[in-house]
Parts: C-alpha cells; structure tokens; sequence
C-alpha cells in the first residue's frame, strides 16, 4: 500500500541556515500529522516544500508514491495549501478567485463546483463579496474553499488559526475535522498545542529544522506533551 | 496546446480584472502620459524645432517611461496575501503563468500607447502621412518586445531588495535595440517613406519581440521558484 505523503532527508538551506535538516516521515491516507515548533523552526519551510512552492536543497516528496518534484506540475492537482495568509486577490470576489484558481487546476464544472464548496465552509451567501471586505474568520474560510475547490488527496495547513477570535477558530477547527474522513492525508503546522493536538493522528515537534520526535498523538494528553514540548524547545531551542 | 493557451488567457485574464476594479496602473499610466505631453507642448519652442520632426522619439521615449510606471508593478498585486504561492501550487506551466502576465501587460500597454498617440496628435497636430497599418505593426512588435523584457525584470525586482527602482537598470540597456529600430521605422513612416525602407525594421522587432519572449519564458522559472 502506497502513502498518501512521504518526505524522505527534505533538506532546505538559506546560505549557511539549514531551515529545514533531514526530515523524514510517512502518512497513509487518512491520518493527520501536527508538526509543532517554536517561530523559526522551519515549519512554515517545510510545509513549501511539501506543496511544491519551494525547491529542497536535498531530499525528496512523494505524493501517493509518485515523486512530488518541483518541476513537475501534474502531481498539484493531489495537493491544496491553507496558509495563514489566504493566497486570494483581494479585489475580486470568492467566487472570481476560486473561478481564477479553478481554471488554473484545469477543473470543468466551476458552475456546480464553486456553489459546493462554498455551502461545504458556510459561505454560501457570500459568493459575490470581494475579499478584502471578508473579516479574517471569513478569509479563512474562503482560502479553505480554495484548498479544496479541486478535492485534493494531500491537504497542508500553515498556522490556519492564526488571527482568528474563538468563534472563528472554533468554526475552522469543525470544518478541518471533516478533512478526517479516511482519505484526505493531513500536515497541520502550528505552534498552538491545544488546537494541534486535538485533531492530530500523529504529532512531531520540529526545532531548528529537525524532527525530534514523531509520535501517536492517541498516547498523549495535553498536559504531559506540553511538558515534553517545552522540555524539549529548552533543550534545544 | 487549447488547455496552455486557456492557463495563459486565465492569467491574463485575471490580471485585467483587478486593473478594471482598481484602475490603479491605468490611471499611473494615463496621467503620465497627458502630463508629459503638456510638458512637451510648453517645453518645445516649435519656432526652432518642428514637432513633427522628434515626433517618434517623444513618442517612443513616453511609451517606455510611462509604460515602466504600470509595468512595475505587475507582480506587485500577486505578492498580496502570497496570492503567487496559490499560483506556483497549481499545476499551470510556469511559462504559461509568465506568457499570461505579458498578454495582460500587452493589452493595457495597448491601451496606454493608443493614448500617446491621442495626447501627441492634438498637443502637436502631428500629421501622419504613412501607411497606419504598418505603423500599428511597428508599434505592436516594439511594444511586445518591451512587454517581454519589462514582465521579467519586474518579478526579478519585485523579489530584491531595491524593488522597482532596480527595473529601470536591468531594462534599459536590452531596450535599445527596440528603442532604435521602433523611432527609426516611426519616423520614416511619419514622413510618408515607402513600406519598403521600414521592413527591415519590423523584421528587427519582431527578431526581437520573438527572442525576448521565448528567452524569459524559459528563464522565468530559475527568477519565480524558490
């Protein structure tokens, strides 16, 4: 059986800053992996490299066992990005941006499409507002849309929670935990523990661009991760 | 080749949008453009220099600083919210995505340039005496070559430090070329010179449009991939 996500020695150096050193792990379709690290961990790095943006200096990422290789451009369609940043022109509206993306994805069936996937993140009656008048919790929920517009096999999340007021954050978390469904493979990159580990299969804490550890996430309670996770940023941070 | 063609359309076609909503580079453009020309109107004693005879090059040189001004700024809009890193995602060709901002960049230079030769025709009363046709292939190629050179060098300068005011060095010097044989052609034609004495300068331009073009198509991705 092929994973749904592999990165085998990703390597990424910035002149003599190996932002991200050696990192290897397997996902099978379904799980969901949460790389906690303090702020210049790499993490953000990492996540480019695994959706194609970024180029590793050494290194390989395997998208349902096909090499994922920045020059390439066909494995894209099996992978969607949600960044903190939400990666949409705000002059035009929800739907001229995931009607813009769409084209780029190829897709054929925008009429039906777009219309699906807004319902899917509650912003069905939104469509037609621009998105610079969205509030943040909306952006956020556009660039969920966007992510998913071509219903990729491999999702990555950058810090998605970031700005949000709790309402907003508890809306996105229930939205993201319909992506553990058993066939979407999940990279959730965050620095808050709480929100990390609450939909995570699998956790591992990143620290100057290594993978300490790589853990079930079923083994552990808060508390005790919280301990090793600071444990670990002191000792190494 | 539909489907390529279809990516480039989609990146141009999204790149009009904005400018339709914001109207920002147009109007950078258009405003540069009268204000020169009321420049040049106060600036030209025509008793000593008759208008017509620097015609094609205050309309060449106002066509490449004004178009600078828009053209600047074409990646500028995409570094916004990291909208390029949801384009450099997607599987578009990353020549595609550089062909469909020169065909953006194409049509609202298009727009600018037809306003040049409004603002010069009524400030100078320029009388055209050539065959228009070839005059709009003239500019056309030159205009294309221009775009060409402009687009890449503008994503290179919008990723260093020194931003926009880096453009204007790395792109002067490879515009010659179209600079020289785009006056050359627009003065002969100007004057009424047969179609004959100006075929040798659209066959520069469009040496050029093509070179330019296919070159940055094929380097632009060692300027947007990180």
């Amino acid at each position: 059986m092929s994973f749904g996500l592999e990165a085998e020695g990703l390597v990424r150096t910035f002149g003599g800053l190996r932002a991200v050193d050696g990192v290897s792990f397997q996902l099978r379709p379904g799980e969901l992996l949460t790389v906690f690290g303090p702020n210049g961990a790499g993490k953000t790095t990492l996540l480019r490299m695994l959706g194609g943006v970024m180029r590793p200096t050494s290194g390989q990422v395997r998208v349902a066992g096909a090499p994922a290789d920045v020059a390439s451009r066909d494995w894209r369609h099996r992978v969607g990005i949600v960044s903190h940043q939400s990666l949409l022109y705000g002059q035009l509206t929800i739907e001229e941006n995931l009607r813009f993306y769409g084209r780029l994805f190829g897709l054929t069936d925008l009429k039906a499409r777009i219309p699906e996937r807004l319902e899917s993140v509650g912003l069905a009656d939104r469509g037609r507002t621009p998105v610079r008048d969205l509030s943040r919790g909306l952006k956020q929920r556009a660039a969920l849309a966007r992510a998913l517009l071509h219903d990729p096999e491999v999702v990555l999340l950058d810090e998605p929670y970031t700005g949000l007021d709790p309402h907003a954050s508890k809306v996105l978390r229930e939205q993201l935990a319909s992506l553990k469904d058993g066939r979407h493979t999940v990279v959730l990159v965050t620095h808050n523990l709480i929100q990390g580990l609450e939909l995570a299969d699998r956790v591992a804490i990143q620290i100057r661009g290594r993978f300490l550890s790589v853990t079930d996430a079923g083994s552990l309670d808060l508390a005790g991760f919280e301990a090793l996770y600071h444990a670990a940023v002191a000792d190494h941070g | 080749m539909r489907n390529y063609l279809r990516l480039v359309w989609a990146i141009a076609r999204k790149d009009l949008l904005v400018e339709f909503r914001t109207h920002e580079r147009l109007t950078a453009m258009g405003a540069f453009v009268v204000l020169i020309g009321i420049l040049f109107n106060f600036s030209i004693d025509s008793a000593l220099v008759r208008p017509q005879d620097i015609a094609a090059a205050l309309i060449w040189m106002t066509i490449i600083f004004g178009g600078m001004l828009g053209l600047g700024r074409t990646f500028r809009l995409e570094q916004e919210d990291a909208a390029l890193s949801g384009i450099l995602q997607s599987p578009i060709p990353i020549a595609a995505l550089y062909l469909g901002k020169v065909v953006g960049n194409f049509i609202l230079l298009s727009v600018m340039v037809a306003l040049v030769f409004v603002v010069f025709g009524a400030f100078f009363s320029l009388r055209f005496s050539g065959s228009p046709l070839t005059l709009v292939g003239v500019v056309a190629l030159g205009v294309l070559g221009f775009v060409s050179l402009t687009t890449f060098f503008s994503a290179m300068a919008t990723r260093s430090s020194m931003g926009e005011s880096l453009l204007p060095v790395l792109v002067f010097p490879l515009l010659v070329p179209v600079v020289v044989y785009g006056t050359t052609a627009t003065d002969r034609l100007f004057i009424g010179r047969p179609i004959a004495e100006v075929s040798g300068n659209l066959r520069m331009l469009a040496a050029f449009a093509i070179l330019f073009t296919v070159a940055c198509a094929w380097l632009f991705r060692f300027v947007i991939e990180e």
